[in-house]
């Protein structure tokens, strides 16, 4: 596979309706290898929606997705224009890891099984093989040693530390992080926060969606500020966070910042 | 590992331990046939030993041995009408014409018949369980198939498993079990027994059980789709995500992530279709099988007994208490992880 491409994701026009309800209007976003973006803004902007349809969770309505410069997907009015050959697509959505707010970890597998999964289901990689890197990235995560333990016997935190184990194990070249630490309890959120920087700083593209400012300001190379499903304001963390030029983002920074 | 569990387990061990043990030492206690049969009047002592000289058999002799307890009953035929019962119990042999042992001596003549014991595997007890286990792993095979059917998007797939559902609880399965015995085929020119050896004596009742086992299967199939459908809708849409955020597709999704969830939820409605099924296992009187149900009725009419049907209850209380301890196990062994 080439890695002659300028975007690794790009969004054109991107605009999801649930009935009558539009949740994405006009989304256009580009994201280069390494960088890391935080969505942030009021809930029901539309941030979990336009994550999971980059990630094909949700079929958008209309508009266009490129991933590594290749027109992935285009619709319109609720309707396929165009796309890539089913088989190209499967192989590029792979690169596309996934953390969701609830974990969704497979509770009848064991943490190292729920991390060695697919790999071997889906890309039919030797279970050995497989089993050594699953080992080197629960250590990462900082839990080699709940291989053998069913996710019921984790903390919140322990459970997304492994569901991004799980994403990792497919290595992704971007991960989609979906408010990753609001199921958790306060206390429990350093530790993720701590594993999804070491991530960033290694060189990850990220997209998160986040409550965690702090977070957002320290790590993002990009900061999108969503608001009734459009970016309001786009910028690097120091225009956001400092020098809001929208009502929308002063609100919004205001009421979380104050609580 | 090993000893923990027999450790956890300790009382129940014992328990059974002493139940073998009892049992070994009032089987070994029970007086055997040939003492049984020393106890008989002197005029039927002479009739027995005239049969041995004979070809022509007048004396009709029914033993019944079982593990513990055993009876003889003993009845002459032609002029000489005699008819004597004897009960063997702890090394004594009591007899059973009339008063608690003559009730005692029937119970054991009932259960043993009911039982099946000393006969093939289509009878009684064993007709029972063996078509009612066979029933469930068919219905609940059936029964995914028909509820990946149900929840498929493909409207054909989905409509079809619907209108089998719709037929087979909608129709009694008295109907079903003689629609496949007799309609099915007259039409294609074929009897059951045809499927197995001519010289088998058995060969009817063989048959009769395939096409039961098939009635049944059917049935159950339909009942357990519901069972089985809603054990998958119960399973967090965040699973399907999960999945398919790691790039599964929807067999690999179904068969490694879903449906082993689902087995944990669906046995206690199994569970439940089991025992119904248990049940209504005894509408195979209607094609000449005798399963518990059936031989109790007979001997009911035959022989004006009505006491008969108590031991036919305790031998389903049994039956089902036994396979709701197997139920209970197999669900213990799925939810190792919660």
């Amino acid at each position: 596979m080439s890695d002659q491409y300028e975007y690794i994701l790009k969004t054109e026009h991107v605009s999801k309706s649930f009935g009558s309800l539009e949740v994405l209007k006009d989304i256009n976003l580009s994201v280069k290898k390494g960088e890391v973006i935080c969505i942030i803004g009021p809930s029901g902007a539309g941030k979990s929606t336009f994550l999971r349809s980059l990630n094909q969770l949700e079929k958008i309505t209309s508009g266009k997705i490129f991933i590594r410069d290749e027109l992935f997907l285009h619709r319109e009015n609720d309707h396929t224009v165009d796309k890539l050959p089913r088989e190209k697509q499967q192989e590029l959505l792979l690169e596309m890891g996934m953390v969701f707010q609830r974990f969704n970890l497979f509770p009848h597998k064991t943490v190292l099984q729920n991390v060695c999964e697919a790999p071997i289901v889906v890309k039919k990689e030797k279970k050995d093989v497989v089993e050594e890197r699953a080992r080197e990235l629960l250590a990462r995560v900082g839990l080699s040693e709940k291989a053998d333990e069913y996710p019921s016997r984790l903390s919140g935190g322990q459970q997304q530390r492994v569901a991004i184990a799980r994403a990792l194990a497919m290595n992704p070249e971007i991960m989609l992080f979906d408010e990753p630490t609001s199921a958790l309890d306060p206390e429990l959120v350093g530790d993720v926060l701590k594993v999804m920087k070491e991530l960033a700083e290694s060189g990850m593209t990220m997209l998160c969606v986040t409550h965690e400012m702090g977070f957002a300001r320290e790590v993002a190379d990009r900061v999108l500020l969503m608001a009734d499903g459009i970016i309001a304001e786009e910028g690097t963390p120091e225009e956001i966070f400092t020098n809001p030029k929208t009502d929308r983002t002063k609100n919004f920074l205001n009421a979380v910042l104050e609580a | 590992m090993k000893i923990a569990d027999l450790k956890k387990y300790s009382k129940q061990i014992i328990v059974v331990a002493v139940i073998v043990v009892v049992c070994i030492i009032l089987a070994a206690l029970k007086p055997g046939k040939d003492t049984l049969l020393s106890m008989t009047s002197p005029e039927m002592q002479k009739m027995i030993d005239a049969d041995k000289s004979s070809s022509r058999k007048r004396v009709t002799i029914t033993y019944n041995s079982m593990l513990i307890i055993n009876y003889v009953s003993l009845s002459t035929s032609g002029a000489n009408v005699m008819s004597e019962r004897y009960v063997g119990f702890l090394g004594k042999v009591y007899p059973a014409d009339e008063g608690a042992m003559k009730v005692v001596g029937q119970m054991v003549n009932y259960s043993y018949r009911m039982l099946g014991i000393g006969e093939n595997l289509m009878h009684g007890a064993k007709l029972t369980i063996l078509l009612t286990t066979l029933t469930v792993i068919f219905g609940v095979l059936l029964g995914t198939i028909l509820a990946l059917g149900k929840i498929s998007k493909k409207k054909i797939l989905s409509k079809l498993s619907g209108a089998y559902i719709f037929f087979f609880r909608g129709t009694p399965l008295l109907i079903q079990i003689f629609v496949v015995y007799f309609t099915v085929p007259g039409i294609f020119g074929f009897a059951w027994r045809d499927f197995f050896n001519a010289a088998d004596t058995e060969a009817v009742y063989k048959g009769a059980f395939m096409a039961a086992l098939i009635a049944f299967g059917l049935n159950s199939g339909a009942y357990c789709a519901e069972i089985v459908r809603s054990a998958i809708q119960s399973i967090d849409k965040g699973q399907f995500e999960a999945s398919k955020a790691l790039g599964m597709n929807y067999a690999q999704t179904m068969t490694r992530i879903i449906i082993p969830q689902s087995i944990r939820r669906m046995i206690p409605n199994v569970s439940n279709e089991f025992i119904m099924v248990l049940k209504d296992a005894s509408l195979v009187f209607a094609i000449s099988l005798m399963d518990i149900t059936t031989i109790s009725k007979n001997i009911m009419t035959s022989e004006g007994s009505y006491l008969v049907f108590i031991p036919a209850l305790v031998i389903y209380l049994l039956i089902t208490a036994l396979f709701g301890f197997i139920f209970d196990k197999i669900e213990k062994k799925f939810s190792v992880y919660e």
